[in-house]
């Protein structure tokens, strides 16, 4: 499967996430100052964690990164775009692997936005996101591989002299 | 030519060069007459190409930054070309709505207007929704601008349009930005009279059949 058929997949299996209602949507974006400062929390008491951010320097970063996961999530929430979605998803994968960002980073990640979601959230709600988030972690290495394809492709292509 | 001056300026844009930018805008506009075309086809595709740059980490957030900070003031220095001797009697409010930073987009916009005479009241970034309104309630425009780089503000953006339609639901409003590029075409449906404008030619297509329509 070429580049452009690997993301059409993924575009396609995004689809099929059931659209979420408004109440969920609230839920989820009034929690997120809570729910954002629980998940720094349990990422920065990992012992792996700077392998995972890649290094010291990108712990900043990664704390914007759980801050703009939150609010993008909630705008999909609200308005499900299955093209914004996998887009997104691959522009942060590129943007954080050039960084040194671990593909594992994401595996954690995500695994721990389930937890905090079903610590903060309602069981209804919960159960409403989860599909979300089995999608991205489903294909975190779909994910992993366009955007490291691009990588390559893209340093050799600028130079600054 | 295009291509030429496209490399230079960006060369100038990464390296803080403002001199030799200036240099490079002062002399297109001389020969081409036309600022659009440069925002359009040398600004705007560096600008996209540094934000690119930034996103493989080719180049830093300062770096960006500094890009960014070099073009606004170019344009600035472009002012005399814009403001148009021939007034019309129009205003439009326009600005990137809150938490929205990217304003390079809608001073460009805003600057297509003044071309045409109109009276732009330019926000710039970041704006409060609250504020916006007041402003809005304050100047009475014939027309109000939002833009919306960023996805995840849809929803602020939604929110800005609903109250925006309580207090004046008939007054058009022009929307655009890199958020509209994939989505949110089905969000301006579901409102009366939000036009979506994705560059600066339906910018100016616009204007002439919004000024057709609403002669003074």
């Amino acid at each position: 499967m070429n580049t452009k058929d690997k993301k059409i997949r993924l575009i396609q299996t995004a689809k099929e996430i059931q659209p979420f209602t408004n109440e969920t949507f609230e839920e989820y974006q009034l929690k997120i100052p809570e729910m954002v400062n629980s998940l720094n929390q349990l990422m920065l008491n990992r012992d792996d964690i700077l392998e995972l951010a890649g290094s010291s320097k990108n712990i900043e970063m990664m704390k914007d990164n759980h801050s703009n996961h939150a609010y993008f999530i909630a705008s999909i929430l609200k308005n499900f775009d299955a093209e914004v979605l996998v887009d997104t998803i691959l522009w942060v994968f590129r943007a954080y692997r050039s960084r040194q960002f671990h593909p594992n980073y994401w595996a954690a990640q995500l695994n721990t936005w389930r937890k905090v979601i079903k610590e903060h959230l309602s069981t209804e709600n919960t159960q409403k996101i989860v599909p979300l988030y089995n999608w991205m972690q489903i294909n975190i290495p779909a994910f992993t591989e366009l955007s490291d394809e691009k990588i390559l492709k893209n340093k050799s292509k600028h130079k600054i002299n | 030519m295009d291509n030429n001056d496209k490399e230079k300026f960006l060369e100038a844009l990464l390296k803080g060069d403002r001199k030799g930018g200036s240099a490079i805008a002062k002399k297109y506009v001389e020969s081409h007459s036309d600022i659009k075309n440069f925002y359009e086809n040398i600004i705007k595709p560096s600008l996209y190409k540094v934000g690119e740059m930034w996103e493989y980490n080719i180049i830093s957030v300062a770096a960006e930054h500094l890009a960014t900070a070099v073009s606004e003031s170019i344009m600035n220095e472009l002012y005399e070309h814009v403001i148009s001797e021939n007034r019309s009697p129009y205003k439009i409010v326009l600005g990137c709505i809150e938490k929205e930073q990217h304003q390079v987009g809608v001073k460009m916009i805003a600057d297509v207007f003044e071309m045409h005479g109109w009276d732009a009241f330019f926000l710039g970034a970041n704006t409060p929704n609250a504020d916006f309104i007041d402003y809005i309630r304050e100047i009475e425009p014939d027309l109000i601008g939002l833009s919306l780089s960023i996805y995840s503000h849809m929803p602020s953006f939604e929110e800005l349009i609903k109250n925006v339609r309580n207090e004046f639901p008939n007054k058009p409003i022009i929307v655009g930005g890199q958020a509209f590029t994939h989505g949110g075409e089905e969000l301006i449906r579901a409102h009366y009279n939000i036009i979506l404008l994705r560059n600066l030619s339906e910018t100016e297509q616009y204007i002439k059949h919004f000024e057709d329509e609403h002669k003074r």
